[in-house]
């Protein structure tokens, strides 16, 4: 049972990982069984060719329920993302209750049906570079994702995505 | 039917000669070249939004066929453009996207455009003025004067689009695209615009066939947002209205956005002037977008980098005034469809690729249909008709077969 800010941390950790690997396997249900109620998710980024911060993608935990429900409707690049996630700091409050985590990560696009696949499909391509800023909500046994910034160094996103980051 | 053998799949199609066009025009290296010089350094491209320089000094670069082009509010406010090259030894002259010329350089003063290479500089009208140790090199033979920047052609105009020509003699931008822009215009010009949203993509397929796609609707089977949003009876009355020199008008209708699970109707925070939830398309020759979904505003410009290969520069744009909250509801409602992470335009990006992976240079070549005759409504084939006619005029090519001269066509076949 976790009952200090070190044991916290670990928790924090342990789920960034989980979320990056139900997220590499498109298991988003379960991704979202690791937020919170309130949790709210944005991809952002910063233009100097326009000079503002900007929302890629935002919504709540619902919206984020109800689009990837509809993910089977549209046509899609279905070349799966990896995620390499690598948590930098965790800074878990006083009373243990909330955390602060920033981490890097890179994602790979695993070329399968996006282009010619006869040629590009078993090709893994860099697709987007940035961090992650999640705010968790802790007790002793779990900490779940209350918000989650997807801040992408890429303004450059060719065919782009369905899914999320 | 049953599929064909190489000698029917190569068979004249029983349609009119403008209603294909010959698969080369998308994959033909000599034609990307020719467009470069017969179009592109000859029309007026959108190369961004007077928002991005809010503030005398302030600067945006861009490239247009192959050529750097800077654009500069100087301290007048007036909005000018320029070669991005250097009169001395052609370096180019500002490396970022956007800043501000209020700050000095390590090779120059503020206020000035300086040549970071051998610190030649320039003011906000283009005029050289200063050139180091001058005297010493030149003596009297070559002074500020005779090295001036390459002015450009440069008007901030419909909903405030900074418009550029590499040519210095072009048909006059209002008469180029005046009366197509003429539909939006009192909702673009009601007050001062500003843009919110900025990605490109580069992808490996033809400029041309980017704006196909937008020109053209019958896609929308590819698109679960657009069908169970938009396809009933107002939509399928929507009509192409063809313009001069190219352009195309995607005529409105309500779009029920609510029929999307998730997504929610877009009348609050609809444009000045456009009744609730309109869809206004603007395809202008050769290339450029604009795309008004009742709350916000969205413009592709393309940038021919091959012939298998387009930068497209994506623009999401609201009003000046939002408050902070309406300007997030802008964001969310363009973005849910139109962003990098959006529902319509991977499936767009997506769409254009494969077109792309069929049509590189040297696969063989075969005609591609344009011959959907529905009234001049949505799924109409029209407007790519219209455009391929006036690519044939300013390429002196015809569509179907380039390698002879452009005819005509038939008044009854458009």
């Amino acid at each position: 049972m976790a009952t200090n800010g070190v044991d916290i941390a670990n928790l924090v950790r342990d789920t960034i990982y989980r979320a990056t690997l139900l997220l590499d396997d498109q298991k988003w249900e379960q991704w979202l069984e690791l937020c919170d109620d309130s949790f709210h998710y944005a991809i952002k980024s910063y233009s100097p060719e326009i000079s503002r911060d900007m929302t890629y993608l935002q919504g709540s935990r619902k919206e984020l329920a109800t689009m990837v429900k509809l993910l089977p409707k549209h046509n899609t690049d279905h070349s799966p993302l990896t995620r390499h996630t690598s948590v930098y700091t965790v800074d878990v409050a006083e009373d243990a209750k909330s955390a602060r985590a920033i981490s890097s990560f890179v994602v790979y696009q695993n070329m399968l049906d996006g282009v010619n696949s006869h040629i590009d499909a078993g090709e893994s391509r860099l697709f987007l570079v940035g961090r992650y800023i999640d705010v968790f909500k802790c007790d002793d046994s779990k900490a779940l994702f209350v918000k989650r910034e997807v801040r992408l160094e890429n303004r450059r996103l060719d065919k782009g995505s369905h899914w999320p980051i | 039917m049953p599929a064909k053998n190489h000698k029917q799949w190569l068979a004249t199609p029983p349609l009119q000669s403008d209603e294909w066009v010959d698969s080369r025009i998308y994959s033909d290296p000599q034609i990307f070249e020719d467009e470069l010089q017969n179009i592109f350094r000859r029309t007026w491209v959108p190369v961004c939004h007077e928002s991005e320089m809010p503030k005398p000094y302030d600067f945006r670069t861009s490239t247009i066929a192959r050529e750097p082009v800077i654009v500069c509010r100087g301290p007048d406010n007036e909005v000018r453009a320029f070669l991005n090259v250097c009169p001395h030894r052609g370096m180019l002259i500002e490396r970022r996207p956007s800043g501000s010329f209020l700050e000095g350089q390590p090779s120059g003063n503020p206020k000035r455009i300086t040549c970071m290479f051998h610190a030649w500089q320039f003011d906000l009208k283009g005029n050289c003025v200063y050139i180091s140790r001058e005297k010493e090199g030149y003596q009297d033979r070559l002074c500020k004067e005779n090295v001036g920047l390459r002015r450009l052609r440069c008007e901030v105009k419909f909903g405030g689009f900074v418009w550029v020509n590499l040519d210095d003699n072009p048909i006059s931008l209002e008469e180029w695209a005046g009366k197509p822009f003429s539909c939006l215009r009192k909702s673009l010009e009601a007050e001062p615009l500003e843009v919110f949203h900025y990605h490109k993509a580069v992808v490996q397929t033809n400029y041309k066939l980017w704006h196909d796609t937008n020109s053209e609707f019958y896609h929308d089977f590819m698109h679960y947002h657009n069908r169970v949003t938009g396809f009933n009876d107002a939509y399928f009355a929507r009509k192409n209205e063809s313009f001069e020199h190219g352009h195309v008008v995607v005529g409105t209708f309500e779009v029920n956005y609510e029929q999307y699970e998730g997504f929610e109707s877009r009348a609050a925070l609809s444009f000045p002037h456009l009744p609730p939830n309109q869809w206004y398309m603007i395809d202008l020759f050769p290339g450029m977008n604009f795309n008004l979904r009742g709350s916000a505003l969205r413009c592709d410009v393309v940038t021919p980098l091959g012939p298998d290969k387009v930068m497209i520069e994506f623009r999401g744009i609201g009003l000046k005034s939002d408050t902070e909250e309406d300007r997030q509801t802008r964001i969310n409602h363009h973005n849910s469809i139109w962003g990098p992470f959006g529902r319509n335009l991977h499936e767009d990006l997506l769409g254009v690729t494969g077109q792309g992976t069929t049509m590189l240079p040297g696969t063989e070549p075969r005609r591609i249909l344009h011959g959907r005759h529905e009234n001049q409504t949505i799924h109409d084939e029209n407007g790519m008709r219209h455009y391929y006619s006036e690519w044939g005029k300013w390429m002196n090519r015809l569509p179907s077969n380039p390698d002879q001269p452009f005819v005509k066509p038939l008044a009854a076949a458009e």
